[in-house]
C-alpha cells in the first residue's frame, strides 16, 4: 500500500488543479457555490475514472515493462515534477509528467513501445487544436439553438447557469475518465493492481483533490477566461470536456488545462477577438517540452539512485 | 413548469416591472402638475401633486434598493447583474429630474410668461413621449423583443426635436424684455426640461448595447 502513496499524491494534485479547469469559471464568477462545485467535481471525477478510465490505463501500462519498484519511481518522478513546476510557477501537465517519467524508465530499460509513445505525443499536440476546433463547432451549434429558443434575459441567465453546472459535471467526468491513467497506470503495468482497482484508487485520489481545490486556485486557473461572457465560458467548459472525453475513447490521457486554453482560442476565432494571451500559448509550448523532459530526467536520476549499492570498504 | 428554478429571477423581473409602472406614475403626476401650473398657477392641487411626485420618486428609490439587494443575493449571473444595476441607476435619474423641475418652480416661485407656455408645453410633451418609449424599450429588452432598434431610433429623433425646441425657447427668452434674473431662472428650468430627453436617450442607447451584448 505504501507503494501507492506517490500515485495517490499525484492523483490529489491532479484533482486539486484540474477541478478548476472544469468548474473554475463558474466558481470565480460566483455563478456557483464553491462547495457545490467541489462536490460535483469530486463525484463525477470518481464516476468517470471507474466507468471509463481503463482505456487510458491500458495505453500507459503498455508503454514499457515495469516492476513495482520502477512503477514507484515513475509515479514519484511524475509527482515531484508536478510539485516542483507548480511551486516555481511553470506550466505543467500531469499527463505529460507521467508519460515523461515512463519514457525515462523505458529508455533505461531499453523497452519502449515507440508506436504507443507516438500516439500519445500526437494526441498531446492535437489537444489544444482539437479543443479549438470543437469549441468553434459547439459555439456555432449551441449559439444557433440559443438564438432560436428566444428566451428573455432572466430565463437565459438561469439556463446558462444550469448548462454550466451540467457541462462542468461532464467535464469532471471526462477528467476522471481521461486522467486516472496518469495516477495509477504504472501500477497496472507492474502487475500490482488490476485495471478496475487502479481506476478506483486513482479516481478516489483525484476525487479527494477535487474536494480540496480552493477558490484561489479557481481564480488563478481561470484568469485566462475572465474576458469571456457567460455563454462563451459555457462553450469553453463544454468543448474542453468533449475534447478530453474524445481522447478517453482513444485511450490517451491529455492535459485538461491545454484543452481549456484551446477551447478559449476557438471561441476567440468565432468572435474575432484575441482571447488568449501570447504568454499562455508560449507556456503551452514550453509545457510540451519541459514537463516530459524534467519528469524523464527525474525518473532516470531516481532510478539510478535506487540501483546504487552500498559497498563495504575492505 | 420550471418556475421554481427561476424563483429569484422571477422576483427581480416582477420588481423591475413594478419599478417601470412607478416610473409611469411619476411621469403622469409630473404632467398633471405642469398642466395645473400652466392653467392655474400655484395652487393646492399643484402642491399636492409635487408631494405625490416626491413620494413616488422615493418609492422608486426603495424599489431599486430592493432589486439591488435581491441581485446581490446571487440572482442572475454577475454580468447581467452589472448591466441591470447600471441600467436602473441611469433610469432613476429621470424621476429625479421630474422632482427637481417641480421643486424649482415651487421654491423659486417661477412665473412662465404667456408667450413661452406653448413652447414649454411642447417640450414637456415630447420629453414625456421619450419616457413612454423608453419604458417600452426596457420592457422589450426583458421580453427579448425585436423592436429595440426602432425604439432607439425614435427616441433619438425625439431627443433631437427636444434640443431644437429647447434652443428655440432659450432664444425667445433672451430676445424678450423680461427681467435678466427671470431670464436666467427660466433658462435653467428649460435646460432641466431638456435634460429629460437627453437622459432618456442615454438610457435608450444603454438598453441597446445590453441587448446587442447578449446576442450570440
Amino acid at each position: 500500500m505504501t507503494a501507492l502513496l506517490s500515485g495517490i499524491f499525484l492523483g490529489w494534485s491532479l484533482g486539486y488543479h484540474d477541478a478548476a479547469n472544469v468548474f473554475g469559471s463558474a466558481v470565480s464568477s460566483r455563478m456557483l457555490k464553491f462547495s457545490t462545485a467541489a462536490l460535483l467535481a469530486s463525484a463525477f471525477a470518481l464516476i468517470g475514472a471507474v466507468l471509463e478510465g481503463s482505456a487510458g490505463i491500458e495505453t500507459l501500462a503498455g508503454l514499457t515493462h515495469l516492476d513495482l519498484r520502477l512503477a514507484v519511481v515513475c509515479s514519484l518522478g511524475a509527482a515531484i515534477t508536478v510539485t516542483i513546476m507548480t511551486t516555481i510557477g511553470l506550466p505543467v501537465s500531469t499527463s505529460q509528467a507521467a508519460v515523461g517519467a515512463i519514457i525515462g524508465i523505458g529508455f533505461f530499460n531499453r523497452q519502449l513501445n515507440m508506436a504507443g509513445i507516438g500516439k500519445v505525443i500526437a494526441c498531446w499536440l492535437g489537444t489544444p487544436v482539437g479543443a479549438a476546433f470543437i469549441a468553434v463547432l459547439v459555439y456555432r451549434g449551441l449559439g444557433a439553438l440559443y438564438n432560436r429558443l428566444g428566451v428573455n434575459l432572466f430565463q437565459s441567465d438561469v439556463l446558462l447557469r444550469l448548462c454550466l453546472i451540467t457541462a462542468g459535471s461532464y467535464g469532471a467526468y471526462a477528467l476522471g475518465a481521461n486522467n486516472v491513467a496518469n495516477v495509477t497506470a504504472v501500477f497496472v503495468g507492474a502487475g500490482f493492481l488490476s485495471s478496475l482497482s487502479a481506476a478506483l484508487i486513482g479516481g478516489l485520489s483525484i476525487s479527494f483533490g477535487c474536494l480540496t481545490f480552493s477558490r484561489r486556485v479557481a481564480a488563478t486557473v481561470t484568469r485566462k477566461l475572465v474576458r469571456l461572457d457567460a455563454f462563451s465560458a459555457l462553450v469553453v467548459v463544454l468543448a474542453g470536456a468533449i475534447t478530453m472525453h474524445a481522447y478517453t475513447f482513444v485511450g490517451v490521457p491529455v492535459s485538461a488545462s491545454q484543452a481549456v486554453v484551446g477551447a478559449v482560442l476557438g471561441v476567440g476565432i468565432v468572435k474575432g477577438i484575441n482571447t488568449v494571451r501570447r504568454r499562455t500559448l508560449v507556456n503551452i509550448l514550453l509545457g510540451w517540452f519541459l514537463t516530459p523532459a524534467v519528469a524523464c530526467s527525474l525518473a532516470l536520476v531516481m532510478n539510478f539512485a535506487v540501483h546504487l549499492h552500498y559497498v563495504v570498504a575492505r | 413548469m420550471f418556475r421554481f428554478l427561476f424563483k429569484r429571477e422571477h422576483q427581480v423581473e416582477q420588481l423591475i416591472y413594478g419599478y417601470l409602472d412607478n416610473l409611469k406614475m411619476v411621469q403622469e403626476n409630473f404632467l398633471k402638475a405642469m398642466n395645473i401650473y400652466f392653467e392655474r398657477g400655484f395652487c393646492e392641487d399643484f402642491e399636492f401633486l409635487i408631494e405625490q411626485t416626491h413620494k413616488l420618486e422615493s418609492k422608486a428609490d426603495d424599489t431599486r434598493y430592493e432589486i439591488e439587494t435581491l441581485m446581490y443575493a446571487k440572482a442572475l449571473i454577475p454580468e447581467s447583474r452589472g448591466d441591470i444595476l447600471g441600467l436602473l441607476e441611469a433610469i432613476d435619474q429621470i424621476p429625479g429630474l421630474f422632482e427637481l423641475i417641480l421643486y424649482m418652480i415651487q421654491t423659486q416661485r417661477l412665473a412662465v410668461p404667456d408667450f413661452l407656455v406653448t413652447d414649454i408645453r411642447e417640450l414637456v410633451s415630447v420629453s414625456l413621449q421619450c419616457c413612454d418609449l423608453l419604458v417600452k424599450e426596457v420592457e422589450a429588452l426583458f421580453r427579448k423583443s425585436e423592436e429595440i432598434r426602432s425604439l432607439v431610433a425614435t427616441i433619438d429623433n425625439n431627443e433631437s426635436h427636444c434640443d431644437h425646441i429647447e434652443r428655440r425657447i432659450i432664444t425667445r427668452i433672451f430676445d424678450s424684455d423680461l427681467d435678466p434674473f427671470q431670464k436666467l431662472q427660466l433658462k435653467e428650468m428649460v435646460i432641466q426640461l431638456g435634460e429629460i430627453s437627453d437622459q432618456t436617450d442615454r438610457v435608450s442607447r444603454r438598453v441597446h448595447i445590453i441587448s446587442v451584448k447578449r446576442q450570440v
